[in-house]
């Protein structure tokens, strides 16, 4: 809603309340002010000039030769306006003036005669589209003085973001009756109340669906000249930014912004049987061209108003190019009237069309104010269009509602804003704005809310309209009184911080992508048409077609932010992403939303980390098995010396993804449950998504590790007696897995190993093809006694024999 | 020249001995071992030497000078582990080298916000929530007293996946999903992400919001206050200026807005507050009666509060972010910032 402090004032003397000043007040009365800007600056250098004399250009016949006063200069201005003489007042742009258009004016020679300024059109000053010619302004204003001031265009726009439920608001009389409450000064209104008689049979209202139209009043005025408004009347758009068009339509805008109530004027000459029907579309009435010329599909559930043919309007949105008035209109119907806020704002929706009439329908036009606002526009158009009033005219009023009366109770406003209350500040708040109040009982009062509060129907609304009233910001600021209880917390939520936590502490950065992605990314990973990640919940209306499904992975939106990185000289890219995957159970059911984690990692292993301390060395699928192990190690799912639920193992047959390297490819397995998985992605799935190096990826389960349990944590008594280190080095074939011989050893479960460890697998010249050598650390240790090489040289023995025979092995020599 | 050797050698024993302190050390080692020194200059007269007599003669310096350095070094370690103040000259490890650490990742900004905020309500003995991204009409809307049509819809630019199920546009149908099942006194937050399908400068479709409200006997407009009070003093680290304000949202009423002092300014007025010196940071109210008789709570007995609150708001505002697009496109030199 817009308005300026000079229209403001026409209702309600703000004099000594700064334009700032108001502004907060009415945002502390919910009616926030977006902004406060001094309009037309922008015409702020053009000056008032009194043409002194004109001759014709000696050089063209279509161009006159001006002598210009303005203040003590007279200036030679060459124009080309076919309105142009002598004593004419102008407006005029001297050199260096920049016009709201962006012309900026030059001293130029014209046909070799040179012109200092330019007299300018409406057009040109950004005031109107006339270009007709130049813009002729009173002749009693003197030349000289800045233009801006000598019309009265010195204004304060203020810009009102109104909330939905304050329709009343959206007119410069609602505003006017908040401040003059607030402020504590009168409300004056040009009409105070109105009835009309019925008239006689100059054309008959019938209304079809009396639920959508609850009030329908029309005047007719005869003998309009339809004619470019006053001055006063085009300024009061201009101000708001509303385009002038000609007096009829001016006068209905502009009753519309005064009083909230939107009027649509008829040129009743063009109306079919001098009638109007307030009806839905009769079969065959597919389409109706509104007054922008567009035409529109009609469906039977829009209201319309015709005449005694066919659509004229849509009724509450726009009226209608057939009976639009025009240059040659002498006689007017004008039409204020009341429609449902829902059928207008589905019409509205259906149209996508939307006006100032159907934001203020949508949002509740008070059927009350409907004959006030018509005769406020009879009063103007009689004034400004040279009309006369028609008698008498129409008022169908179906929707009267009974004057509603609610119970106030003071206690229980107390109470609800914790702030002790009695009669007199109750009664004094509401009545400041137009509610009427008599005490009930010693704690109660009744309350009549004027009927275009059409917000207040409930004891509820009226102690908001108290606290606002009274100002948020007199209620004491307290903290509630509550039983203490132990908020519990959940299990997932848990695990997810502690997942940041750790992952972050291991140089990862925390991603979050949007929960849409496009198709194209589960294609481009190659997952085949029928695998369940293709199946999608859409949306209906995404924004592109990049976000038009829900994901079902997490992998495509970390691909994407490697790419990006990469793209930003990021090479070292370790992300990981905790979010949800969807995926449709059903119409019209929620999806199933499971949660993963998820983590993509390229480049230097050793990211932003000194590199006079580590050298650049890419990350492998090693890196991938870390980063994992150490989480589920952390979160306490993988236990120590324990034999833990979760195990890395090689995928069983079958178990591939289109995405990954064969060879590089690892489940997490909970038994035979797999929670997880962490892979190389294959380089052509990666060009796809615009990457050209190494990229690897693991993936958990969220929803499943929190179903696992928790390895307690549970003391072991530190060793006392030492332990014994003794080095194994295997030849064994290259085709065995170099952890096997360490789980082979730790199985034997030979009471004094402690330990084994890998800490070297080596495989080359020097040892002969088709065989590696492993080389394992096994710590042995007892808890009674400090052993012997002896007492270990037995166990040893048994287990180089062990490994020896169980992989085809040799100890190997040196 | 061997005499020469010699003496040089007794005398340099001779010094060394007589050497108390680290200073004295560092003379000798330029006096008789430094480039200049005593051992270098003997050094280069060997080249005058005859050829017949330079192997011997260069052989005796070498070993003389490598016992004078030993013995040398031997002082220069007692005395070091004597004396704890390291002295210019001795072969100090180069401070400004890099430290050795491996890089570390970080939370997401909105995660450390998110964080910070519940944890800040945790305290305050509120219990967390979660509930479904994509929701039912009835529990985004209905249940919140925004029946179909109406124009607080307006107020929600919706993404649908069916007639009825769509993306939740604000955290707030936890309120109902809660109360439907539970009794009070509750005191809950519903952290998650929400979606509108909006995108520019200042919207993306998805963000981040935290619902709070608390439903008990007797809670008031001024608990609500001083709660939220409370939580923007926690959160903003000072003691800002708020201020309530009237607004509208059909699940809460009375409803408010509710801004802090410009951060950024102090409230003098600036362009990140529009000159008002103010900033919006969230939406709260009383808890609708309305609300409560569709879950079944007697408005008469309970009443209570709710807030809402945008996550990429409050990061914008304490880390001076100005673009929320940076939010989602996790560009790792975003991300390192915070």
């Amino acid at each position: 809603m817009k308005f300026t402090i000079d229209w403001l004032n026409e209702y309600v003397d703000t004099d000594g309340v700064t334009p700032a000043e108001l502004a907060d007040h009415l945002t502390m009365l919910g009616l926030e002010v977006d902004a406060v800007t001094e309009i037309f600056q922008d015409l702020a250098p053009i000056k008032t000039a009194l043409v002194v004399s004109v001759e014709r250009h000696p050089d063209a016949d279509s161009l006159s030769l001006c002598q210009v006063a303005v203040g003590p200069e007279t200036l030679q201005i060459v124009c080309g306006a076919p309105n142009v003489r002598a004593g004419l007042v102008a407006a005029i742009a001297l050199p260096g003036t920049t016009l709201p258009g962006g012309i900026k004016i030059k001293k130029s020679k014209v046909r070799g005669i040179e012109s200092f300024g330019m007299l300018c059109s409406e057009r040109e000053l950004g005031l109107s589209t006339g270009h007709s010619g130049i813009m002729e302004l009173p002749a009693d204003i003197p030349h000289g003085l800045s233009f801006i001031e000598a019309l009265g265009l010195n204004d304060t726009l203020v810009e009102v973001d109104l909330t939905p439920n304050r329709p009343d608001c959206a007119s410069v009389i609602g505003i006017a009756r908040e401040v003059a409450g607030v402020i504590d000064r009168p409300l004056t209104l040009p009409v105070e109340s109105v009835e009309v008689q019925p008239s006689t049979a100059a054309f008959s209202v019938d209304i079809e669906s009396s639920e959508l139209c609850p009030r329908y009043g029309a005047r007719l005025i005869t003998g309009v000249t339809i004619a470019p408004s006053p001055w006063w009347l085009r300024k009061r758009l201009l101000s708001i930014g509303l385009r002038p068009i000609n007096n009829v339509v001016d006068v209905t805008n502009l009753v519309m912004m005064e009083y909230g109530q939107p009027l649509h004027a008829f040129d009743f000459d063009k109306l079919v049987d001098k009638k109007i029907f307030v009806r839905h579309p009769r079969k065959g009435e597919l389409e109706f061209t509104t007054l922008d010329g567009v035409v529109r599909k009609l469906d039977p559930e829009m209201l319309m108003i015709c005449d005694g043919e066919q659509p004229v309007a849509v009724a509450g949105i726009m009226g209608g190019i057939n009976s639009e008035v025009s240059d040659s209109t002498t006689t007017i119907l004008l039409e204020s009237a009341c429609f449902d806020a829902i059928s207008i704002r589905k019409t509205a929706r259906k149209l996508n069309l939307s006006s100032e009439a159907s934001y203020r329908f949508e949002r509740g036009v008070d059927p009350g104010g409907c004959l006030l606002a018509m005769e406020r526009a009879v009063m103007l158009l009689c004034d400004v269009a040279g009309g006369t009033a028609a008698p008498g005219g129409v008022d169908k009023y179906y929707g009267q509602k009974p004057f509603n009366t609610l119970t106030l109770r003071i206690k229980r406003t107390s109470d609800l804003l914790g702030i002790p209350l009695d009669y007199e500040i109750v009664e004094k708040a509401l009545t400041s704005i137009g509610f009427r109040c008599k005490q009930k009982d010693a704690d109660s009062l009744w309350v009549g809310a004027p009927s275009f509060r059409v917000d207040i129907e409930r004891e509820v609304d009226l102690v908001e309209e108290v606290a606002r009233l009274i100002g948020y910001n007199t209620i004491p600021t307290t903290l509630p009184t509550v039983q203490l209880r132990y908020p519990e917390r959940d299990t997932s939520r848990t695990i997810r911080a502690e997942m940041g936590t750790l992952l972050s502490g291991i140089g990862y950065f925390e991603a979050i992508n949007y929960s849409f992605s496009a198709e194209k990314h589960l294609q481009w990973l190659g997952l085949a048409e029928d695998d369940p990640r293709c199946r999608f919940v859409r949306l209906i209306n995404p924004l592109n077609e990049e976000q038009s499904v829900m994901r079902t992975m997490l992998l495509p939106g970390l691909l994407e932010n490697v790419q990006r990185n990469i793209n930003f000289q990021k090479g070292a890219i370790k992300l990981f992403e905790i979010g949800k995957v969807f995926t449709p159970t059903g119409d019209n059911e929620q999806p199933l939303e499971k949660t993963r984690c998820a983590g993509v990692l390229s480049g230097n292993r050793f990211g932003e980390s000194s590199h006079y301390h580590f050298k650049e060395q890419d990350v492998d699928i090693l890196d991938a098995k870390g980063a994992v192990e150490c989480l589920l190690h952390e979160l306490r799912f993988l236990g120590v010396g324990v034999l833990a639920p979760l195990s890395f193992a090689l995928p069983d047959e079958g178990r591939m993804e289109s995405f990954t390297d064969p060879l590089q490819f690892l489940v997490i397995k909970d038994g035979e449950l797999e929670v997880g998985y962490l892979a190389r992605i294959i380089p052509g799935v990666l060009r796809k998504f615009g990457i050209k190096q190494d990229v690897f990826f693991f993936d958990l389960d969220l929803d499943a590790l929190c179903q696992l349990r928790f390895v307690a944590k549970n003391f072991t008594s530190l060793p006392v007696f030492p332990a014994v280190n003794r080095d194994i080095a295997m030849l064994v074939p290259e085709h065995v897995a170099a952890g096997a011989l360490v789980d082979a050893v730790l199985q034997t479960r030979e009471p004094l190993i402690e330990q084994c460890e890998i800490f070297d697998v080596y495989q080359g010249s020097k040892i002969q093809q088709g065989y590696k050598s492993v080389a394992l650390s096994v710590t042995y240790r007892s808890a009674q006694k400090t052993l012997t090489e002896k007492n270990v040289e037995k166990v040893h023995v048994k287990i180089v024999n062990m490994l020896g025979s169980k992989f085809e092995g040799t100890l190997r020599e040196g | 020249m061997e005499q020469e050797l010699l003496s040089l050698q007794a005398e340099a024993r001779k010094n060394l001995d007589q050497i108390a302190d680290q200073g004295q050390l560092e003379d000798f080692r330029i006096r008789y071992l430094g480039r200049k020194g005593q051992f270098s200059v003997i050094m280069r007269e060997l080249g005058a030497v005859s050829p017949e007599e330079r192997p011997r003669l260069g052989q005796l310096a070498n070993t003389i000078k490598a016992e004078i350095e030993k013995v040398f070094d031997e002082k220069k370690a007692v005395l070091g582990s004597s004396s704890q103040s390291g002295t210019k000259g001795t072969a100090l490890i180069d401070l400004s080298l890099p430290a050795r650490y491996p890089e570390r990742g970080r939370l997401h900004p909105v995660t450390q916000i998110m964080n910070e905020v519940c944890s800040i309500f945790e305290a305050l003995g509120f219990s967390v929530a979660e509930g479904p991204d994509v929701e039912h009409d009835h529990y985004n809307f209905e249940a919140l007293n925004i029946p179909a049509h109406h124009p607080a819809r307006d107020m929600h630019d919706t993404f649908y996946v069916s007639d009825s199920i769509l993306l939740r546009t604000h955290t707030s149908p936890m309120q109902a999903r809660i109360m439907e099942t539970q009794q009070p006194p509750l005191r809950v937050i519903a952290p998650g992400k929400v979606y509108r399908c909006d995108s520019d400068i200042t919207h993306t479709p998805m963000f981040h919001q935290v619902e709070g409200f608390l439903v008990d006997t007797k809670v008031s407009f001024a608990d609500l206050k001083g709660i939220l009070t409370v939580f923007t003093q926690k959160m903003f680290d000072k003691d800002l200026d708020l201020r309530f304000r009237p607004s509208f949202f059909p699940f809460t009423e009375p409803s408010a807005e509710v801004d802090i002092a410009c951060v950024i300014c102090g409230g003098s007025g600036c362009r990140v507050c529009k000159q008002t010196g103010w900033l919006e940071i969230l939406g709260a109210g009383m808890i609708d009666p309305e609300v409560f008789k569709m879950v079944g709570y007697d408005p008469e007995i309970y009443s209570g509060f709710a807030f809402g609150l945008g996550i990429e708001r409050i990061a914008m505002l304490k880390y001076g972010i100005n673009d929320i697009r940076l939010y989602y496109e996790n560009d790792l030199r975003f991300l390192s910032q915070f």
